[in-house]
């Protein structure tokens, strides 16, 4: 007997559930948004400000933050994300811009979809909880001809969800601890922001 | 797609010239067979990309190896949510238990393949696992994997030639180029 397919996350993009399906592909386990890290508080202590990247890859601790803006849009994103770094540096994260997408579905022979995915006025995202227990995304057995997966990392513990502690995040561990330490730092962000823009041209 | 007749045509840059491809490929051989110096060495590669360098390879490194060719699927999007995995279409015709294995691949980007076959390979219990990829590409990296040996680190553009190919066209120019754009962009 098999065990029930996760059910798939509601994506608030289509490049979202695009990446999902390559990753699946070459069976790479996935969260979609399962952390969400404080970058900015009032001083009052209140979170005023967070960044939810949208992807966290468990066997790679890797966040992947997708964002199919134009390049001009950007700018915000930059900015929180050079915040989550300057606050969490222990923690891995990779952008995905525009052109990034774009050529990977380039390499794929996807070149169609990209009118469709990328290049718009913004990523339509609607308010959303943050789902912190959402099932990682499937991670089916190998469809391999001989395939020995007793020595493959995914073999070791195929169906976990996200909620186990073996797959926690430490971004997420490392965020709750860092929210305390940060909070007279985030005060000083709050009120100025961090202005530093990682301005990478698109061509 | 708006390829011409003219493969050479459809090239804007050429990146790496033969003679430095060639020159290149005899520096790999002399490092890793002095790596693998007094050993027995089973390279494998991933076809179709990276037979030319496979071939100019082997005959740079002097030591007494075999070797051997895998394929694999490549994701194409809606036609293979059928599938919805990576598949073996070609795999390997011996074991490679207990032996000294060097993969070899043709350029390196997101690193997704190469996890794959990584993870794959070391299943089949070699007593060693090494990489070597002529192209590194690591501005384009999701899966960061240590590669053992990189002919060249290139820029975040579309290449192709000596091996790399567009809708598998240009695997048989001598040299490594950056495809037009206007080449694989719909025209309006």
């Amino acid at each position: 007997m098999t065990a029930p397919t996760p059910p798939r996350p509601s994506f608030a993009h289509a490049s979202e559930a695009e990446l999902a399906r390559i990753l699946d592909f070459y069976d790479v386990r996935w969260a979609y948004e399962p952390d969400t890290f404080p970058i900015g508080w009032n001083l009052d202590g209140d979170v005023v400000e967070s960044f939810s990247p949208d992807f966290y890859l468990p066997d790679l601790e890797l966040y992947v933050e997708l964002t199919t803006l134009k390049q001009k849009l950007v700018r915000k994103k930059n900015r929180k994300l050079r915040r989550l770094r300057e606050l969490y540096p222990d923690v891995r994260i990779k952008l995905f811009y525009a052109r990034d997408f774009r050529a990977l579905l380039l390499k794929f022979g996807r070149l169609a979809l990209v009118d469709e995915l990328t290049g718009t006025t913004g990523q339509a995202t609607p308010p959303r909880t943050i789902a912190m227990n959402e099932p990682l995304g499937p991670a089916p057995a190998l469809a391999t001809l001989d395939i020995e997966r007793a020595a493959t990392p995914a073999a070791e513990a195929p169906e976990l969800a996200s909620g186990d502690p073996a797959l926690t995040p430490r971004g997420r561990r490392r965020g709750r601890r860092r929210r305390g330490r940060m909070a007279d730092a985030a005060v000083v962000t709050a009120a100025g922001g961090a202005t530093e823009v990682d301005d990478r041209p698109n061509p | 797609m708006t390829r011409t007749a003219d493969l050479q045509g459809d090239i804007g840059d050429i990146l790496l010239t033969e003679e430095e491809i060639a020159a290149k490929v005899a520096e790999l051989g002399r490092r890793i067979a002095a790596d693998y110096a007094g050993r027995s060495l089973t390279l494998v590669s991933v076809l179709k990309g990276s037979l030319p360098f496979m071939a100019d390879l082997m005959r740079q490194i002097p030591l007494p190896l075999r070797i051997d060719l895998m394929e694999v699927s490549s994701y194409g999007g809606a036609a293979t949510e059928s599938s919805g995995l990576v598949r073996i279409l070609k795999d390997l015709s011996a074991s490679i238990a207990d032996e000294d294995v060097l993969l070899v691949e043709d350029i390196i980007d997101t690193g997704l393949t190469l996890n794959y076959l990584v993870r794959y390979l070391r299943g089949k219990n070699p007593a060693s696992l090494r990489i070597c990829t002529l192209l590194d590409k690591p501005a384009r990296r999701l899966v960061d994997i240590p590669v053992d040996y990189v002919g060249f680190e290139i820029p975040d553009q579309f290449v192709v030639g000596y091996g790399l190919d567009y809708g598998e066209q240009y695997r048989n120019l001598r040299f490594v180029g950056v495809l037009r754009p206007e080449v694989y962009t719909p025209a309006d």
